[in-house]
């Protein structure tokens, strides 16, 4: 019995749920719809609240470093302290009707905004890297690929057109042409393949969404 | 005796060596422009030729669904978009169903846009934050506005906002512009492009949905281009240039072309250099 | 041309955000540039704390508006369920009771899983095949006609080369890896603009630091 609502009815109400907005999304029938606009709300405060389950995670882990004082224990208090001052300067900002008070925006514009598209840019450095010690065109497969990249990036970058009118011709020929039978394929394969997934999940043979009985 | 060769000595450099010349290669076109031409592709042509048919009074949404890491991409060209569409007199709906720090963006993008200072929040443009929701979301959105957002960003209930009067959903919209770093454009494309179609076109009209997208979004993206699926598509700072050429401005996108130049000529080279290498010490090992 | 500009700042805290900015910018990339430093993990955990932080605030607020405020102030009763269930979710946490956080989970998924199945086919199958299929207009140059036929070639031959559920010999073989040259070509397109992806951004890091350094204008 107590398999039927922690296992059966699970996948029964994941069901329901799915066949809903796929009939909302093929017929205009009243009651469907706001069945199914009634659900989308539930969904997405549901998402909303789910964020804090990330932030138990995180600070779990930290706090253990700093109880245990482990070698980067020092990080963690930092990250603590400066984790409780912004959900502090946060939820004054919700309690304020928005409103935000000036030390909030200051973090957010400043440090946050920098280090946000710093820590993405580094990903520059290992593409050069990457380049130069590991793209080697062992076989013709890989040749195509640096051949056809290299075409792209000189469409790109404005230089290659003073170089050659061919770089930028090949280049988005590449671009608007070469590329779109694999382009395309992997959207139309994609697609199937989502497809395939709700399939199973509907007839609950998919079971990865869902954490495992205590 | 060391029987290493120069490529040998080439292939074991301090990969810090790289990553200074490159920093340093990026920096120097930013003091000493060049200022070469861009030249438009038709994806952005698209784009800028869907902006032009906008009529005053229009409602165009403006979705941020890109962040702080995709300002370089992604900016410029929103920036552009934005400029064109309040030249058109066209009204902004601003939201993001993608990324947590879209306020900022939304901040940079009124500092930058200078129209904005002839228009008046609430008549002709309003932002409503941040909600997540992926697809649902789009969905949400698609029929009843007000299902998502209660109030804009400033605390004004959504019915008190005088341009909303008569908005609350995919039917009172002219078009979605989307900047994305994945997949949020798929959600616009999927829940509101069928919007349009009836039984008799069945899918062959589409709702106008165009993406300002990072450069990898235009390898992935260009099918939907080309299928109609998205009227405009711009890629990277690249296409964010392109933009900004055909709105008659001169943005970071412009501006970044001439880092984009010499970084790209690096990797070309690094690429060349170390596959000459490998083809002349591949027969000696 | 209009030369958009966004101005530095001249009130002493946007000046010292700015060199804040910078300076943890510089932390990081003593990472790359140098070595693994006591600076660089700083600067780390500074931005996963405020990322964190602030994706709480953003999620609150937009709960009270979404959910919290209508409960209240308009009398929308309903919205209390999924408050509840998204308590439920964190049950998640408690071993003994982990079975209950599946059930906002399954609306979680029905509702993604739903609106993505119907949002499939029309979009992403239909309208591809069609644009596959779709020959150039009466008198369209020859190039026009080589790209159809590239792609409606190229089209089968990748597809192909995804069906997995027989061998790839005999008369197959070539087709599939034909099917292999059409990908990788695609994939040499995608790397091409991921470099200018990648190298656009680390351009704007470097345009910063030289704006904050005023040697460029902001």
């Amino acid at each position: 019995m107590s398999e039927i609502y922690k296992k059966e009815l699970v996948f029964l109400v994941t069901g329901i749920v799915t066949i809903v907005m796929i009939l909302d999304y093929f017929f205009v029938f009243s009651p469907v719809k706001d069945l199914a606009t009634q659900l989308r709300t539930w969904a997405l405060v549901i998402q909303l609240m789910a964020i804090g389950l990330g932030a138990i995670n995180l600070v779990r882990v930290h706090y253990r470093n700093i109880q245990k004082r482990t070698q980067t224990w020092i990080y963690s208090a930092w990250f603590m302290v400066i984790f409780a001052l912004l959900l502090v300067l946060a939820l004054m900002k919700i309690s304020q009707g928005g409103q935000e008070y000036w030390l909030y925006t200051w973090f957010f514009t400043y440090p946050y905004t920098s280090l946000g598209a710093t820590l993405y840019a580094i990903t520059g450095f290992y593409i050069f890297s990457a380049a130069y010690r590991a793209f080697r065109a062992r076989n013709i497969e890989a040749a195509i690929l640096l051949v056809a990249g290299i075409f792209v990036m000189l469409a790109n970058a404005p230089i290659g057109e003073v170089i050659t009118p061919w770089f930028p011709l090949i280049g988005n020929w590449c671009n608007s042409v070469g590329q779109i039978p694999g382009m395309r394929t992997f959207a139309i394969v994609g697609a199937f393949g989502l497809l395939a997934l709700g399939l199973r999940t509907l007839l609950g043979k998919e079971r990865g969404f869902y954490s495992e009985v205590a | 005796m060391s029987d290493k060769t120069i490529w040998d000595k080439l292939q074991n450099v301090d990969r810090r060596v790289f990553y200074w010349i490159l920093f340093v290669g990026l920096a120097v076109p930013f003091m000493f422009p060049l200022g070469l031409p861009v030249a438009v592709t038709p994806p952005t042509q698209g784009l800028y030729d869907g902006l032009r048919k906008l009529q005053a009074g229009d409602v165009v949404v403006l979705s941020i669904n890109s962040g702080v890491s995709a300002w370089g991409d992604c900016l410029p060209a929103m920036v552009a978009s934005v400029t064109q569409v309040l030249r058109q007199d066209a009204k902004l709906v601003i939201w993001s169903i993608g990324y947590v720090d879209c306020d900022i963006t939304y901040r940079e993008i009124v500092n930058r846009v200078p129209e904005f200072k002839s228009k008046t929040y609430g008549m002709d443009w309003v932002y409503f934050g941040y909600c997540p929701g992926q697809e649902s979301n789009a969905a949400l959105l698609r029929d009843n506005i007000r299902g998502v957002y209660t109030k804009d960003i400033q605390g004004t209930p959504t019915d008190n906002v005088p341009m909303m009067k008569n908005i609350n959903g995919a039917k009172d919209i002219a078009m979605v512009l989307t900047s994305d770093t994945g997949d949020v454009q798929t959600y616009y494309r999927q829940q509101w492009g069928p919007t349009k179609s009836s039984r008799d076109n069945f899918g062959a009209v589409k709702y106008p949905v165009a993406e300002i997208g990072i450069a990898m979004n235009l390898s992935g993206d260009m099918s939907f281009f080309l299928s109609g699926d998205l009227f405009g598509l711009t890629g990277g700072s690249r296409g964010g240039a392109e933009l900004e050429k055909l709105v008659g401005i001169k943005g970071d996108g412009t501006i970044t072309m001439d880092s984009i130049n010499v970084s790209h000529l690096l990797v070309i080279g690094a690429i060349v250099l170390a596959n000459v290498g490998y083809l002349l010490t591949r027969g000696k090992k | 041309m209009i030369t958009n500009v966004a101005a530095y700042p001249t009130d002493i805290f946007g000046i010292i955000g700015l060199w804040a900015g910078l300076l943890l910018m510089l932390f990081i990339y003593s990472y790359p540039l140098w070595k693994e430093n006591p600076l660089y993990r700083f600067a780390e955990h500074t931005f996963v704390a405020l990322a964190m932080a602030i994706a709480i605030g953003t999620n609150l607020n937009s709960l009270n508006n979404t959910a919290i405020s209508p409960l209240t102030t308009k009398g929308q009763f309903l919205l209390i369920i999924p408050i509840i269930l998204g308590f439920m979710l964190y049950l998640l946490l408690v071993p003994k009771y982990r079975w209950v956080s599946r059930y906002p989970v399954a609306i979680l998924v029905g509702s993604s899983l739903g609106v993505g199945m119907a949002g499939q086919p029309l979009p992403n199958i239909v309208s591809q095949i069609i644009d596959t299929i779709t020959p150039p207009k009466a008198g369209a140059a020859a190039l026009n006609w080589f790209n159809f036929v590239y792609i409606a070639i190229g089209l089968i031959c990748v597809t192909m080369y995804f069906l997995l559920t027989y061998e790839h010999t005999g008369p197959v073989k070539p087709v599939t890896q034909l099917g292999r040259y059409f990908i990788m070509l695609a994939l040499g397109a995608y790397f091409g603009n991921t470099v200018l992806f990648r190298f656009s951004m680390l351009a704007s890091r470097a345009q910063f630091l030289l704006q904050v350094l005023k040697i460029i204008p902001m």
